[in-house]
């Protein structure tokens, strides 16, 4: 017995918070992760629940862990299957940890194999009073609080017409009514069956739940649904499960109250000048977009933040479906980055997996295990536009948009990488449609000109923070990331070589200006000169004329004293 | 559904076939009634001398129901001549009933 069972029977009815008002009714909480926020607390106590779903949907394993975990929690349950064998059911229990035999042996779980012997004749009308009986006895020797009734439509098939069915069903509504179990009714929707037992399951029931497995673009996709909860509220998306190594494991997303959360204080990107471009930094808890092309270095960006985050003490998880851990931490050391010091003071760890390997869901649910287990305070994404591996766009869409509300709930920061295909706009670069989440942007890319290319980082975007949209020059040295100052020569931002010969062109042009300056006052000078030379001129000019006209009159006096 | 055998019946017309039954019923509702009456009149009328009846009420002995995986009522199990076979409903159709057992109208009638 690995989990200890405990004896008193727990009387918690709703699990909503706060219990509003109106909110009056009572809950048995299923225990399965991710259920209860989708039922608002639980199933109705004292009534009757359907599930539905086709064959390897997970119904049985869903009505299991209900009755499994209410049993561990002090509600002794009763199973009664209708289809497959119990120590079928007990051995597929036990790998998922599941101690059915020894929950049987404590009383808290009662077995009841309800199949029809291969070889039953049928001779007049007959009903499922007996079995009920049975069960009946069983639950009060028992004082059992919870009841399946797996593959119900198994039995059904045995009658033959609508009638007898109906009858049949309204007895055991009846008699589950009477018994004050919280049920839950498993069917296979049975194609091509009488209409009326449909609708009949669903008035019956105060709670239905459909769940759907099938296969697209050959990935297994698992998706839940509450169709109808009378008189609760409850998540009416549609909802990722696994089946994981512990049972069921139901994704709920509560978009609602997320875009509220408030982001937290800045952080060091690592980069002293990033952090300048920033203001301050990233913000914790925000999700921060790096994209760019291949090669432009976003993933040298992500590892440069990790081992800041590490060296400060903050764990960070790393899910990488492009790269192995080794390759990794490889090119990283090649660049003068050492992670592997944080990966072995457990820090950093890495989950590296192809994104083909299983489908979205599966993918979700084992970040989150990690995020749960490992509780780091930053992921990184490597890359998300890998995702679409999972199972095409929609499924990537999928996948982000849960783990990113997963990520906001928790508060963990996310760094997403987003490779480029090809040359492209600024439109796809945040990617899989999933902008409206994002809170930072940088984009890095490359700069052509004279022959060479170089990197320029950008920030985009910086929600709730002031930021420099500047691009900004960077070289990866031996020793990191390293972002230039800006330079913004001609409107163009210039890097490299570029830059240097810009820098050349406008020595030049200085000294061109110089001299042009030297010559316009050279000008202005001889313009002075002949302005004064004019002037003189005029002077003199001005001085002959009365000088001459002195002349005129000199020789004047001097003739009339000439001749006395 | 009906399931019918498709194996021919072994004639158990001779008088040295014993036959034991175990029938399941719950307390007097219509069908457990029926059952019960008519596998008497069966017995009576075919196999006078060599039956044995056990009627079990789930009711009042609901482990037994569990232990012989006794799903509808009535149910009624042929425990003896081997094999055991199990007949569900209130054993309306008598010829199936006596075709089950190996019992025709017009033979033995003793």
């Amino acid at each position: 017995m690995s989990t200890p069972r405990t004896s008193k029977r727990s009387e918690s009815g709703s699990m909503s918070p706060g219990s509003a008002p109106g909110q009056t009714l009572a809950k048995a909480p299923t225990h399965i992760q991710g259920l209860d926020e989708i039922l608002e607390g639980g199933l109705r106590r004292g009534r009757t629940s359907v599930v539905t779903g086709g064959p390897g949907s997970g119904k049985t394993l869903l009505s299991m862990e209900f009755l499994y975990r209410g049993t561990l929690a002090g509600e002794p349950g009763i199973f009664v299957g209708f289809e497959e064998p119990l120590d079928h059911l007990r051995q597929n229990a036990a790998t998922l940890g599941w101690d059915l035999a020894g929950a049987e042996q404590d009383r808290a779980l009662g077995m009841v194999d309800g199949r029809i012997r291969p070889d039953t004749l049928i001779s007049g009308d007959f009903s499922l009073k007996g079995l009920l009986a049975s069960v009946s006895g069983m639950s009060r020797d028992m004082g059992a609080r919870r009841i399946v009734i797996d593959a119900l439509e198994v039995v059904l098939r045995l009658y033959d017409s609508p009638r007898q069915v109906r009858n049949e069903l309204h007895f055991l509504n009846d008699w589950l009514r009477s018994e004050g179990l919280t049920a839950i009714l498993t069917i296979r929707p049975v194609s091509g069956s009488v209409p009326s037992f449909q609708d009949f399951f669903d008035s019956m029931a105060d709670c239905v739940v459909c769940m759907d497995a099938r296969v697209e673009n050959q990935l297994s996709k698992r998706r839940m649904r509450v169709v109808k909860y009378r008189g609760s509220g409850f998540g009416s998306n549609e909802y990722p499960y696994v089946i994981t190594g512990a049972g069921l494991h139901i994704a709920p997303i509560s978009t609602v109250e997320l875009r509220h959360k408030a982001l937290g204080e800045k952080m060091s990107t690592g980069l002293t000048r990033l952090d300048e471009m920033l203001e301050g930094g990233f913000r914790r808890a925000s999700c921060v977009l790096f994209a760019g092309l291949p090669g432009t270095g976003k993933t040298m960006l992500a590892s440069t933040f990790a081992n800041a985050a590490c060296n400060r003490g903050e764990k960070v998880l790393y899910v990488g479906y492009e790269e192995s851990e080794p390759e990794v931490i490889g090119n990283m050391r090649a660049a003068g980055l050492e992670l592997e010091p944080h990966v072995a003071s457990h820090r950093l760890m890495f989950m590296t997996v192809m994104p083909e390997a299983m489908g979205p869901e599966e993918h979700l649910i084992r970040v989150m295990n990690r995020l749960d287990h490992f509780a780091p305070r930053h992921l990184i994404v490597d890359a998300i536009s890998a995702c679409v591996r999972m199972g095409g766009r929609h499924a990537a869409f999928d996948f982000l948009v849960r783990l990113l509300n997963q990520c906001k709930e928790r508060g963990t920061t996310v760094i997403l990488i987003n490779q480029l295909s090809g040359i492209t706009g600024h439109m796809e670069i945040s990617g899989n449609d999933i902008s409206s989440i994002i809170d930072a942007v940088l984009f890095l890319s490359y700069v052509e000109g004279a022959g060479e290319i170089n990197r320029v980082i950008q920030v985009l975007k910086a929600r709730g923070s002031g930021h420099s949209n500047q691009k900004q020059e960077f070289v990866i040295t031996d020793g990191g990331i390293c972002i230039l100052e800006p330079y913004t020569g001609g409107g163009e931002v210039l890097t490299g070589a570029a830059r240097k010969a810009q820098e050349a062109r406008d020595a030049v042009e200085v000294q061109r200006l110089a001299l042009d300056i030297q010559a316009k006052e050279v000008e202005l000078e001889r313009l002075r000169l002949l302005q004064q030379e004019t002037a003189d001129r005029r002077r003199r000019q001005a001085e002959m004329r009365r000088a001459d006209l002195q002349g005129i009159e000199e020789p004047n006096q001097s003739s009339g004293r000439d001749r006395p | 559904m009906n399931r019918t055998t498709d194996e021919p019946a072994a004639d158990h017309s001779d008088r040295d076939v014993f036959f034991r039954f175990r029938l399941f019923v719950a307390g007097d509702e219509p069908n457990s009634k029926k059952a019960r009456e008519t596998l008497f009149r069966l017995a009576e009328t075919y196999m006078r001398d060599r039956s044995e009846i056990v009627v079990v009420d789930i009711l009042e002995d609901y482990q037994a129901g569990l232990r012989h995986h006794v799903v509808a009522i009535p149910t009624l199990i042929i425990e003896a001549p081997a094999p055991e076979r199990v007949i569900v409903g209130s054993l309306s159709d008598e010829d199936k009933v006596l075709a089950i057992l190996g019992l025709s109208h017009n033979g033995d009638r003793k």
